[in-house]
């Protein structure tokens, strides 16, 4: 067929035309919307859209959530103002916790090695090596209802339980062994603070319960020159944080325990603060030579920390040095300060230890997807997600978001005891199982999660203490001391109501601290932080907010 | 060939394209579909005093918009026929009588991701409900609804121009003109905002 010139002036015409159409903008809007439902894709179905109160339980945070649902299926999460501690904020995570049961990389089958196999092989497997020796059992949040599973079933079988404190927590185990109090019953009580120090801690990019400290820096400190709440950031970099802050402390990398001994040598010897403390080793001279500061400035920072009252410090990490400036400042068991929250806390013991002479590890999927324990024992690790480049020996589908019950024990940063029940708002699909319903079918006589859940809220209706905060509307606060009955208590709590302790009368606790610490070299910078955890798969919503946002994200998705 | 005949058959292949896309484009792109039922915004406002959109399109008191009233709504008169029309006889027999809902065609349907409030808009921002639909509720007869055939939305949601120029102010639901009125009003909203 030979091309003439009537056959390309009409071709040049029908393009010209065409352009002058609306066709190709219109087919590109519908080919895309087209795209968007095709049949494989999971569309929730037509149906009657309700909102349900309940709790992030992605990380131990447990922020106040708000899930609409289109037929019995999450379609968008929002956060709950109402809630005591997260006051309406979620994390980019959180925000997009609705999309990760579609994942592409969802666990929908027991693995063992590179092969599938099945939920009776991994249970032979593990009773197999649980008759052969002891089992060690690693908890992502300790303090649920399934944790008390897992601390019933190891103590049966002589195994140990071992948990992964988040950085929060690390940070406060130096008072542990000063005061006995374990680390899980103290808390910061940031809402009394009047300056912060934070060494090294991303308090404005996402520490502890994201919102919580947000909040109050947009209350009490943002658009003002002389804050009521001051922020001092101590750090090498000029991380988010310390862009933000009221001041920032620039320092040598790794050497915020030395500018911490300095400013308590500065505090003891001018009398600025009462001797609380021991008397820091290093001298002033030495503490700037490390950290880079001239002697004045840090003399001038220790003044301007004990300016404003109270004051509290915060690490990043397990640092000695660091927390011994609090006890130097009195702020360990005061108001304002490093505050007791609750009587009944247990220490725990951390994964980084003590496992290795197990026969089999078991990881339950709250723990980061980045734990891998250092054993040659047999690793069954539970999972929703697989987040590639696993160590695990047998990977066990769990439950996604929402999809089964668990309560919510308190937050590790907050200053106050807490207490909510998150309900599986979608029913689990039957290849998944929770660690706590495997390990009760090897043994049934364990009590399952919902029955302890009822055990507690039953002890908090007897305790009469706190009060019972409504999430939903009206948002109504009743005393625990007004409910007639422990089903009334517990179905609110149900409904997505949280349970808040009465403020402590004191802060509770004293530190015995005799000689100042050594002095180790401070570990990470905030920028780095959130490698201490790591989400296995990250939803397209949250990449979308992490991409243009500037919260934090992991290191390695960073540049993505 | 002459210069006027390349002219000529240029303008030709030029007018045939111009055509298909402004006029047969949207006749092939659109499908029609009868609604299930007729329906007369006029006649109940007139003659059944329901003369209030929210008398029937009503807030719920958790704030969410009611839509369209389910069958319980219309059986409150019409649990009997009230006339000898076809449509009568259908909305008693078909859809009251057995208890089924009428599956009415949504000209406003979104997709799943898109939350929209009506309390927000009607009673924060105080915008008259004919600002988005016109005088619809004073119609007379109910309007053809178009679905798009590759989308599957209805062609409110692009609005009646195939060129989405020179609309009225009512017309589109895309998200630019969720946008565009928001600038208009000094609005601002996130993505979650309407994504939640």
């Amino acid at each position: 067929m030979k091309l003439t010139r009537r056959d390309l002036l009409w071709g040049v015409a029908g393009t010209a035309g065409l352009l002058v159409t609306p066709v190709p903008w219109k087919l590109l809007d519908d080919v895309s919307i087209w795209s968007q439902n095709w049949p494989w894709i999971p569309q929730p179905a037509r149906g009657p859209v309700e909102v349900k109160q309940s709790f992030c339980t992605l990380c131990p945070n447990g922020c106040g959530m708000r899930v609409r649902m289109a037929s019995g299926w999450p379609v968008g999460v929002a956060g709950v103002d109402s809630h005591p501690i997260s006051r309406g904020a979620l994390c980019p995570l959180g925000f997009g916790a609705h999309q990760l049961n579609w994942h592409p990389q969802r666990l929908r089958t027991v693995r063992h090695g590179a092969s599938s196999s099945s939920w009776e092989a991994a249970r032979a497997a593990f009773a197999k090596a649980c008759s052969e020796g002891p089992v060690a059992i690693v908890d992502g949040y300790p303090g649920r209802a399934a944790s008390s599973v897992f601390e019933t079933f190891v103590q049966k079988r002589n195994g140990s339980y071992r948990t992964l404190p988040g950085p929060e927590t690390q940070a406060l185990a130096p008072y542990e062994s000063w005061s006995g109090v374990p680390a899980a019953g103290l808390g910061y009580d940031l809402e009394n603070a009047q300056t912060i120090v934070s060494f090294g801690a991303p308090l404005l990019d996402g520490w502890g319960t994201p919102g919580r400290f947000t909040r109050l820096w947009a209350e009490r400190a943002t658009g003002s020159t002389d804050p009521q709440l001051r922020l001092i950031q101590v750090e090498a970099s000029l991380s988010r944080t310390a862009a933000r802050a009221w001041q920032w402390v620039p320092v040598h990398a790794g050497s915020e325990a030395a500018l911490a001994a300095g400013v308590a040598r500065v505090l003891l010897e001018e009398h600025l603060v009462p001797a609380h403390g021991p008397m820091p080793p290093m001298t002033l001279a030495e503490a700037a030579e490390q950290t880079g500061l001239s002697t004045a400035a840090i003399a001038d920072l220790a003044r301007t920390i004990v300016a404003r009252l109270p004051v509290v410090v915060i690490a990043n990490d397990d640092n000695p040095a660091i927390a011994a400036l609090n006890v130097v400042l009195g702020a360990a068991g005061a108001r304002g300060g490093i505050v007791r929250k609750s009587k009944h806390a247990e220490s725990y013991t951390s994964a980084g230890t003590g496992i290795n002479s197990a026969r089999a590890v078991l990881i339950d999927a709250t723990a980061a997807w980045d734990f891998t324990p250092s054993t040659n024992a047999e690793v069954f690790r539970f999972a929703a997600w697989d987040g590639g480049s696993g160590t695990a020996d047998w990977l066990l589908p769990a439950p996604g978001f929402l999809e089964e019950l668990t309560d919510v024990p308190t937050a590790p940063a907050s200053a106050i005891a807490t207490y909510a029940v998150a309900p599986g708002l979608l029913k689990a699909r039957p290849e998944v199982r929770s660690a706590a319903q495997f390990l009760s079918g090897l043994d049934p006589d364990l009590v399952t999660v919902e029955k302890i859940i009822h055990t507690r809220c039953a002890d908090l209706f007897r305790g009469r203490a706190g009060t019972l905060q409504g999430q939903g509307q009206g948002q109504e606060t009743t005393p625990v001391a007004k409910f007639a009955s422990v089903e009334k208590l517990e179905g609110q709590l149900w409904k997505g109501a949280v349970w808040v302790d009465e403020p402590p009368r004191s802060a509770g606790f004293r530190c015995e601290l005799k000689e100042w610490p050594a002095t180790a070299a401070s570990t990470q910078s905030s920028e780095n932080w959130s490698n201490a955890w790591r989400a296995p798969v990250l939803p397209p919503l949250a990449s979308k907010l992490y991409l243009e946002s500037s919260l934090r994200e992991a290191p390695d998705r960073r540049n993505v | 060939m002459s210069t006027r005949r390349n002219l000529l058959v240029f303008g030709l292949g030029l007018a045939v394209t111009l055509l298909a896309g402004w006029v047969a484009f949207p006749r092939v792109l659109y499908v029609k579909k009868q609604q299930p039922l007729e329906f007369r915004h006029k006649t109940h406002a007139e003659k059944s005093g329901m003369a209030e959109c929210s008398q029937c399109h009503a807030l719920r008191d958790d704030g969410t918009f009611a839509g369209i009233p389910a069958m319980e709504t219309c059986a409150g008169c019409h649990s009997e026929k009230m006339g000898t029309s076809k449509a009568e006889a259908t909305l008693v027999d078909t859809y009251i009588k057995p208890g089924h809902e009428t599956p009415w065609l949504v000209y406003a349907r979104q997709p799943a991701n898109v939350w929209f409030s009506h309390a927000i808009h009607v009673k924060r921002a105080a915008l008259a409900c004919t600002e988005c639909h016109s005088t619809y509720g004073e119609s007379d007869e109910i309007r053809i609804y178009q679905q798009d055939r590759i989308s599957g939305y209805s062609r409110d949601i692009w609005g009646h121009s195939i060129s989405r120029m020179r609309r009225a102010p009512h017309e589109g639901m895309k998200m630019s003109d969720c946008e565009d009125c928001h600038r208009r009003h000094n609005v601002e909203v996130g993505c979650l905002g309407c994504h939640q």
